[in-house]
């Protein structure tokens, strides 16, 4: 994954700024990367990521000279080089004759370390021009290091800087002028960073990294290599790798999730080991992945058409395909286009599913585009496409009212062949969609999920009212919400003076359910173990010699809440906790034994 | 999977708890039990239901949670715990080993009976809850960081991982789920040992020098199940490097297969900088790699950087023999867990000279909340868990009223008995008419007071009643370790280059004429494109045009790119100021494709 550059695929570019900028590659297309220059999207086409690039283009003669790689050792010249003669450094050898101007000294007359004091505050220093700048930003050779340099020695109170600001004046005049960027693989790391500092993060509910991965560890996510067990009645089936997910990030709980169970990149052909040796797969492989991400409008249609009709016409569900390891999936680039039997289908997948319940008729993937998945014309060599399941809250709770659950009429087959195709690929594609909605709503309805996760603007209560039933014995609820607000309301379901009330009325009501209130138990809170509220930031530090010190500012905004609890099956009949005492149990609270 | 073999509990718990497979006994909030369920009692306890499990919450014989779904709640057992320890222990023992002789070698054991009070829950064991149960050796890695760890390392089903420093196993056992895919070795048995090339399948290559703790970590991942993934050995990688077995044959092929062709890498050591000079791409001289090692703030030792200096390898520049752990074809990705900012500096500074990019170091900071309802008010005085104390200003000012008449009263300054006033501190909402005049007569104690709340609690549904409130957790740690994380990208040569430019040949070089229009072009996008965001959208608004027209541009645009690829053979100049950018491109290619899903930066709008 991620071995080398492909055709079409979204990445990203680091520019000198710091600033993401992602794009994605058409072959032959040129690439803008504003003041810092343009290079042409096939010199990056099969080169390995995270290398950095300088535009080497001489503009004077007008010609596209292409890219070079920044060795490592270049870009850490300037630290390393500093390393030696860090002003930290104490001797009295590396003092130089204009020793007037260390300030701070030690004990022993000792220098420690050169101060500001007596810099001159003056936006005039630079004597360089604005004209002049851009003149030679026209000559520009040399991917700006001149013009850093040239910008260096006409700063007129140069010698006057300690290291340290130097140091940082040489930084900012890199950032502005040096035509370098860094090409970063799309995954969900960069994807998150990508969406935090240049979407709107408000939209992706401010998820960070941190938080995922708490997410995904809590979830228990894990790539599941045999299938779920089908209990007694030969309907219910338990684990998997089935999880149920509640996403209004725009997709990226979906991908991140999907990344963990590796079902979110599309199979790349030989990934590491042929690569490199064997020259053939140079002409399918653009073909294929244009046609996969929907190059027209039409050939799409009617490719999902063709579809459609075919699996009809071969009613047995394509078990088998899905049934081996998304790794294993055939390679997509070998077979034409127009040949989808051997294509599963869609959300048929059995296990390590991402099963999502959206609020709106259509689920918000949005998100997903950049890791070439789109929801609703999905490409059948996308992994997602039969391994992410989508249902909406109707079509889980009341599907007899959705019209996509309702059974299309059946035409006997001799009439059939009387239509025109038109028509008779249209009844083909109704049979098929409702086949794949009823398919999904009834395995979803049945239960036995593996977890639960929610990044949702709903209240969660509402959510794990309705699915919380859904899981398995054991299986891990994550609820993210980035305030803190909505997940205390859901502790507070749990909690246990709750849960010590909840269950003496129940042995009380003796069968009769009505007696104990929604109002008061929204959720049964014995179905849930050991309910916990976290939150984590990461602080980033700079490292270089002398000057280590914590970043001077980062990101506010929403702090990020993860809510994990274990969806346990409470014993029938009346449990007493031990070491509980007899009295306090009276007075019915601060149960502090109870195991919780 | 061989019967003999445990159970992959930690990956695939399956439905129901097995014989063999660990269990975490859940006893309450952050007190969980490990233990593994067994038919029959190995140690022979003396226990008349076989393998029992003691904890403060009753006694849990295995044959009560062998079969039983994960996730239940099990009612402890009346075990009798107590004749067994007067038993002479030695007698026992023997006796029981003559019954086994003799008998069936199974002594079945007695049902055991549900006592009246005490559960546990029963719950698979998760990396979660094997890092908070675990049997501590070291320092532990726990979920706030290896989840971190492992989502800044790409660590995914596949990826071949170095760990070392294995500790005591938390970050093994997360690391190990991370990386799974199916077993390695499942494959071979399937397809043959031809197509094992093709199907890479996740490893972990663990490393600790601590022959005692590997010894116990070979056991407990057996005994989980995850001996097939996690590959452990005892070593010390700082001096001996990280190839899997020390073959001493020169026969290169089987050097290659000690390869572990790792792309992530985990560094828990006291000195990360000195096995850094084994996880190189080639081999560097040894004197380099001591200048590298020994490098940085010579005046501050970090903790462990008193290790002798390591052998030299003795491998000069491109020696044959030398071996790289890594993945040759991926980017590798590492991180270092160290406590000491020192121990920071140093590793940083080694990384820069053997050429890690993308160097960054964070802290993670986590904290666990607590939730509870702050119950505040003299209705709940006598009560636990709350603050008898008035709730607002009109509470505390009845109540002083109260006192202040009580005390008049005292003084024989009442002069009616008609004091008709409850003056239960249950009821909260005092009237204002409780002015001296109208006193109680009937004097409240205390004790009477507290006694009516508390008859009273038993209507109350004091689990709805107060405040919701949250706040830190009374313990946190406030600092685990320091995260340098970088990255190593793959080796790109000459050959490399020539043979991609071959493949992905570059198209003739554009006109002068159309380069001054796209130039002045992007001059005008300064601003924007440094601020990363969408060219096309923001140059149109720059012009002042509206956005609407956008869809029209596209096509035109789309329109002009076809019409442009027939002209470029021709050499014409006149295409130039259409040229595409990749936005348009790509923003043609979505629009001719008529997705009906709204674009990304609509979305955004």
């Amino acid at each position: 994954m991620h071995s080398s550059i492909k055709p079409y695929s979204y990445l990203a570019l680091r520019l000198p700024s710091e600033t993401l900028k992602i794009v994605q590659l058409v072959p032959n297309a040129v690439i803008s990367i504003g003041k810092y220059g343009t290079f042409q999207a096939n010199h990056l086409l099969g080169r390995p990521y995270n290398l950095t690039y300088e535009i080497v283009d001489d503009i004077k003669s007008q010609q596209h000279g292409g890219l070079r790689v920044v060795p490592a050792s270049e870009l850490h010249a300037e630290v390393l080089a500093d390393g030696t003669a860090t002003p930290t450094v104490e001797g009295e050898e590396d003092r130089p004759e204009t020793g007037e101007e260390y300030e701070v000294v030690g004990e022993d007359g000792e220098v420690i370390m050169r101060t500001n004091r007596q810099t001159i505050d003056d936006p005039t220093s630079q004597k360089m021009t604005f004209e002049e700048i851009e003149a030679l930003k026209k000559e520009g050779s040399g991917a700006g290091k001149d013009l850093i340099a040239k910008l260096l020695s006409s700063h007129s109170a140069i010698d006057q800087k300690t290291a340290f600001s130097l140091a940082k004046y040489t930084l900012r005049k890199t950032r502005k002028y040096a035509r370098r960027f860094t090409v970063l693989p799309l995954d969900i790391p960069l994807f998150t960073e990508w969406l935090l500092a240049e979407k709107e993060p408000m939209r992706s509910l401010d998820l960070r990294d941190e938080l995922i991965g708490l997410i995904g560890s809590w979830a228990n996510i894990r790539c599941s290599a045999s299938e779920p067990q089908v209990l007694e009645d030969g309907i219910s089936k338990v684990g998997g790798g089935r999880w149920l997910v509640v996403d209004e990030t725009g997709g990226l709980i979906v991908a991140a999730m999907a990344e963990r169970l590796g079902i979110l990149y599309p199979p790349e052909e030989d990934d590491s080991d042929s690569d490199s040796e064997s020259e053939e797969p140079e002409n399918p492989a653009p073909t294929t992945t244009a046609a996969a991400t929907g190059n027209s409008a039409s050939t799409t249609a009617t490719q999902e058409a063709i579809n459609d009709d075919v699996d009809m016409t071969a009613p047995e569900p394509a078990e088998a395909p899905s049934a081996s390891a998304p790794a294993s999936a055939p390679a997509p680039s070998r077979q034409p286009h127009h040949h989808h039997h051997h294509h599963p289908v869609p959300q048929s997948a059995t296990r390590n599913t991402l099963t999502l319940l959206h609020a709106n008729a259509q689920p918000n993937l949005s998100l997903l585009k950049y890791f070439l998945f789109d929801a609703s014309t999905p490409s059948p060599s996308h992994p997602l496409h039969d391994h992410l399941k989508m249902l909406s809250w109707l079509q889980l709770l009341s599907p007899e009212d959705d019209n996509g659950y309702t059974e299309p009429e059946r035409v006997p087959d001799d009439i059939i062949k009387t239509w025109k195709s038109g028509k008779r690929g249209t009844y083909f594609r109704k049979r098929r969609r409702w086949e794949r909605i009823r398919a999904v709503v009834d395995e979803t309805r049945a239960g036995g999920f593996d977890g639960l996760i929610v990044a949702s603007v709903m209240n969660p209560v509402t959510i794990l009212q309705h699915t919380l039933p859904l899981l398995r014995g054991a299986a891990q609820v994550v609820v993210y919400s980035p305030t803190v607000e909505p997940l205390t309301e859901l502790a507070d379901c749990f909690s246990t003076a709750r849960r010590t009330a909840f269950v003496t009325m129940q042995a009380e009501a003796t069968m009769d359910d009505q007696s104990i209130s929604k109002d008061d138990f929204p959720i049964n809170p014995t179905l849930l173990l050991a309910p916990s509220i976290q939150t984590s930031r990461v602080r980033e530090y700079q490292v270089l010699p002398g000057r280590t010190h914590p970043l001077m500012t980062s990101r506010g905004n929403s702090e990020g809440y993860v809510f994990t609890g274990t969806r346990v099956l409470p014993a029938e009949g009346k449990v007493e906790a031990r070491g509980k005492n007899k009295r306090r149990k009276l007075v019915g609270e601060r149960s502090s034994e109870t195991p919780a | 999977m061989a019967t003999t073999d445990p159970p992959l509990s930690f990956l695939d718990p399956g439905d129901t708890a097995q014989a063999q497979s660990i269990a975490i006994l859940h006893l309450k909030r952050d007190l969980l039990m490990p233990t593994r369920l067994q038919e029959q009692d190995e140690l022979n306890e003396g226990y008349d239901e076989g393998k029992v499990t003691n904890t403060r919450f009753g006694s849990f014989p295995h044959s009560t949670l062998i079969g039983q779904s994960w996730g239940s709640q099990i009612r402890a057992s009346a075990v009798d715990t107590g004749s067994r320890g007067r038993r002479p222990k030695n007698d026992k023992k023997r006796k029981r080993d003559e019954d086994e002789n003799t008998d069936s070698n199974a002594p079945t054991p007695k049902t055991a009976v549900a006592a009246s009070t005490g559960f546990v829950h029963l719950l698979p064991p998760t990396p979660e809850t094997w890092t908070s149960s675990l049997p501590h050796r070291t320092q532990v890695v726990y979920t706030p960081d290896y989840s971190y760890i492992l989502h800044r390392l790409r660590v995914r089903p596949g990826t071949v991982l170095i760990e070392a420093g294995a500790g005591s196993g938390s970050f093994t056992h997360a690391s190990a789920r991370a990386v799974y895919d199916g077993l390695p070795g499942d494959e071979v048995k399937a397809e043959g040992a031809s197509s094992k090339k093709k199907q890479k399948k996740g490893k972990i290559y663990s490393y600790e020098f601590h022959e005692q703790r590997v010894g116990k970590l070979k056991t407990e991942l057996y005994e989980h199940g995850l001996d097939g993934l996690v590959e452990i050995t005892h070593r010390d990688v700082c001096n001996e490097g990280f190839m899997v077995r020390k073959t001493e044959s020169s026969d290169l092929n089987a050097k290659k297969n000690d390869e572990p062709k790792a792309e992530a890498i985990f560094l828990d050591l006291p000195a990360p900088w000195l096995a850094l000079r084994h996880l190189t791409r080639n081999s560097m001289s040894s004197k380099f790699l001591d200048a590298a090692a020994g490098s940085s703030n010579p005046q501050s030792p970090a903790p462990g950087g008193d290790l002798p200096p390591p052998a030299p390898t003795s491998a000069p520049e491109g020696d044959l023999s030398f071996h790289s752990p890594l993945n040759p074809k991926a980017t590798i990705r590492i991180c270092t867990f160290s406590p000491c900012m020192e121990q920071v500096q140093r590793t940083i500074s080694t990384m820069r000279q053997l050429g890690w990019v993308e160097i960054e170091m964070v802290e993670v900071q986590h904290k666990r909340l607590e939730v509870r309802r702050e119950r505040v008010g003299l209705h709940e005085e006598g009560l636990r868990g709350v603050t008898a104390m008035p709730a607002s200003v009109d509470e505390a000012v009845s109540r002083l009223r109260e006192v202040e008449g009580r005390f008049r009263s005292f003084h024989g300054k009442n002069t009616g008995a008609d004091g008709s006033e409850d003056a239960s501190g249950a009821n909260a909402t005092e009237s204002k008419e409780g002015t001296p005049a109208s006193t109680p007569a009937t004097y409240v104690s205390k004790q009477q007071r507290q006694q009516s709340i508390r008859d009273s609690l038993a209507d109350r549904k004091v689990f709805k009643e107060g405040r919701l409130v949250h706040r830190t957790e009374p313990e946190i740690r406030t600092h685990t370790s320091y995260l340098v994380f970088a990255l190593l990208p793959r080796e790109w040569t000459a050959e490399d280059e020539a043979r991609c430019q071959k493949k992905w040949p570059i198209k003739e070089p554009r006109q002068p004429a159309k380069n001054k229009d796209q130039k002045a072009r992007s001059g005008k996008d300064i601003e924007v494109d440094a601020g990363g965001r969408d060219v096309t959208q923001e140059t149109q608004a720059a012009n002042g045009q509206p956005i609407s027209r956008r869809q029209m541009k596209k096509l035109e645009r789309a329109k002009a790119k076809n019409a442009e690829r027939e002209k470029e053979k021709a050499a014409e100049s006149e295409q130039a100021a259409t040229e595409p950018t990749v936005e348009d491109a790509g923003a043609a290619k979505a629009d001719a494709a008529g997705k009906n899903v709204e674009e990304p930066e609509s979305m955004v709008e």
